[in-house]
């Protein structure tokens, strides 16, 4: 042990020796920190940077698509339902107005008809007046060629008189 | 044993801080052992390469007889021998006349340390310049080194900063987390090479690495961090007073156990191989050839486990002393309301 005791032995501190090495060390760090590593360390990190970056992007657009594709099916799902929809309100549509031109045709007719016995009703009054007129006038027509024979007026008027009730009764 | 080395050092290094040392110059000629463990960990003022020994050059700032202040340069311990202003005792190289102020010799230990730094920076800039180009921004990161690059990069970053440092202020300290963990990382896997020197197994080198972290924590603290030294919240007047020197010792004590826990890691299993690989020649010199290959077969596989184990802990010291240098910094940097268990925290990372 009295061997490292000696200057020059293993644990002595070497001043001259010191000082070279941290004159050499603060050179070479000095160069290591201000040149040689930031370049290599923004390389790098805009490596990582762009790697991460892609697979974010990577895995947004994955989602996008996913959420697209649902939303297509959805879409679809709700087309067809709307179709089903649409078809089954023309459908029903179709059917009411059907109904209502049939219901309308009914009455139209009806009233027609209506309308037609009414004009047959009030013809054949106007026709049965026109008649008993006329048959009254034939009658008086008749009755004054009858009195222009008898004269007897009374008796023979009495008498068609009955005539024509006995025919209106008919 | 770490732990007695560590207490042991903790006086050697007060003792020896800021006294103007030398190194252990060439121990060849000294030895009468067969090996010299001491020799080959210490710092030297050669440089290895494949047994080939390069000289150094030295530097001395010293002050002559005249009190006047010098500095000197010579290519190489010898050249400065045979000048004729120093001379060498006990290995340490001191003026003849006058004193030695600063030793700043380059050592080889200096040098791995600068190779620590240069392939951290080599590293660097290759990937810089592959970003540059768009590779790894715009396409996918291309090739082994890029690639290698970004696991230690982002391991730095989502593992030791992050978690440690609240907020977006993690940031700031990436870079100088990076660096800490990838030179020392180096440094301790360059010493694993043959005939190299590890320079974290230096305390200077650790001490200094420490200091930073030290400084870098110390610069970057809040007003709650100040307030929990000077002003411990939450605690009795009398308590108070007596949290000052607590914490005050507490500010000094991260930085020397991260300095101790490199040091002594990256030291202690340098000295078991050779150690263990020395046995062989230990026991050739005591009980012969035949000793000493029979020997050869345990070392052999146990330095294998050793150095296997070795780039383990190369790499998880690295790791401690970023996580660590991470853990003091996100603690200065943290504002709280009030934040009890708060030492509990200190000790549970300093026990690591």
């Amino acid at each position: 042990m009295l061997y490292l005791l000696a200057s020059g032995g293993l644990l002595s501190f070497n001043t001259g020796f010191a000082i070279w090495i941290a004159i050499s060390l603060v050179v070479f760090l000095l160069i290591m920190m201000k040149y040689a590593m930031p370049p290599i360390m923004a390389a790098l990190e805009g490596r990582e940077t762009k790697i991460r970056e892609s697979l974010e992007a990577a895995e947004v657009a994955l989602a996008k698509a996913e959420a697209i594709s649902k939303d297509n099916d959805k879409a679809l799902r709700e087309a067809e339902q709307t179709a089903h929809q649409i078809r089954k309100e023309a459908k029903e549509e179709a059917e009411r107005i059907r109904g209502e031109r049939v219901a309308k045709a009914k009455d139209e007719a009806e009233q027609i008809i209506e309308q037609a016995k009414v004009d047959i009703e009030q013809e054949k009054q106007s026709a049965l007046l026109a008649l008993r007129q006329e048959v009254a006038h034939l009658a008086i027509k008749s009755a004054s060629m009858i009195l222009d024979a008898e004269l007897d007026e009374e008796k023979n008027k009495k008498l068609v008189d009955n005539y024509i009730n006995d025919l209106s009764k008919n | 044993m770490i732990k007695f080395f560590t207490f042991l050092s903790l006086f050697i290094v007060v003792f020896l801080l800021g006294q103007p040392t030398v190194l252990a110059a060439d121990a060849d000629t000294e030895s009468n052992s067969p090996i010299d463990i001491m020799g080959t960990v210490a710092d030297h003022d050669y440089f290895t390469f494949f047994g080939t020994k390069l000289y150094l050059p030295r530097l001395f700032l010293w002050q002559d007889d005249n009190g006047s202040t010098q500095f000197s340069t010579y290519g190489s311990t010898k050249k400065a021998l045979a000048s004729g202003n120093f001379e060498q005792i006990d290995y340490v190289i001191t003026p003849v006349k006058g004193s030695m102020l600063i030793d700043f010799s380059l050592t080889s230990h200096l040098l791995y340390f600068w190779f620590g730094l240069g392939a951290l920076a080599l590293f660097t800039m290759y990937a810089g310049s592959r970003y540059k180009k768009g590779i790894g921004t715009s396409t996918a990161p291309k090739g082994v080194l890029q690639n290698l690059f970004e696991v230690f990069y982002e391991f730095i970053r989502d593992e030791v900063a992050k978690p440690n440092i609240e907020g977006d202020k993690h940031k700031k300290y990436v870079p100088y987390l990076f660096t800490m963990f990838m030179s020392i990382a180096f440094m301790n896997i360059f010493g694993l090479l043959p005939y190299a020197a590890t320079a974290t197994a230096d305390i200077t080198v650790t001490a200094v690495l420490a200091s930073f972290t030290f400084f870098v924590t110390q610069f970057s603290g809040t007003k709650d961090h100040w307030q929990h030294v000077f002003w411990f919240p939450g605690v009795p007047l009398g308590v108070k007073f007596l949290m000052i020197p607590v914490e005050l010792i507490g500010l000094f004590t991260k930085p020397f156990a991260l300095a101790i826990r490199l040091f002594a890691n990256m030291m202690s299993g340098k000295i078991m191989i050779i150690a263990i690989l020395g046995l062989i020649f230990i026991f050739n010199e005591m009980y012969g050839s035949i000793a000493a290959y029979g020997v050869s077969i345990f070392s052999v596989v146990v330095t294998s486990i050793l150095y296997i184990l070795k780039l383990l802990v190369a790499i998880l010291q690295a790791y401690i002393f970023s996580l660590l240098s991470a853990v003091f910094i996100g603690m200065a940097v943290e504002e709280h309301e009030h934040d009890h268990d708060h030492e509990e925290h200190i000790h549970a990372d300093l026990s690591v």
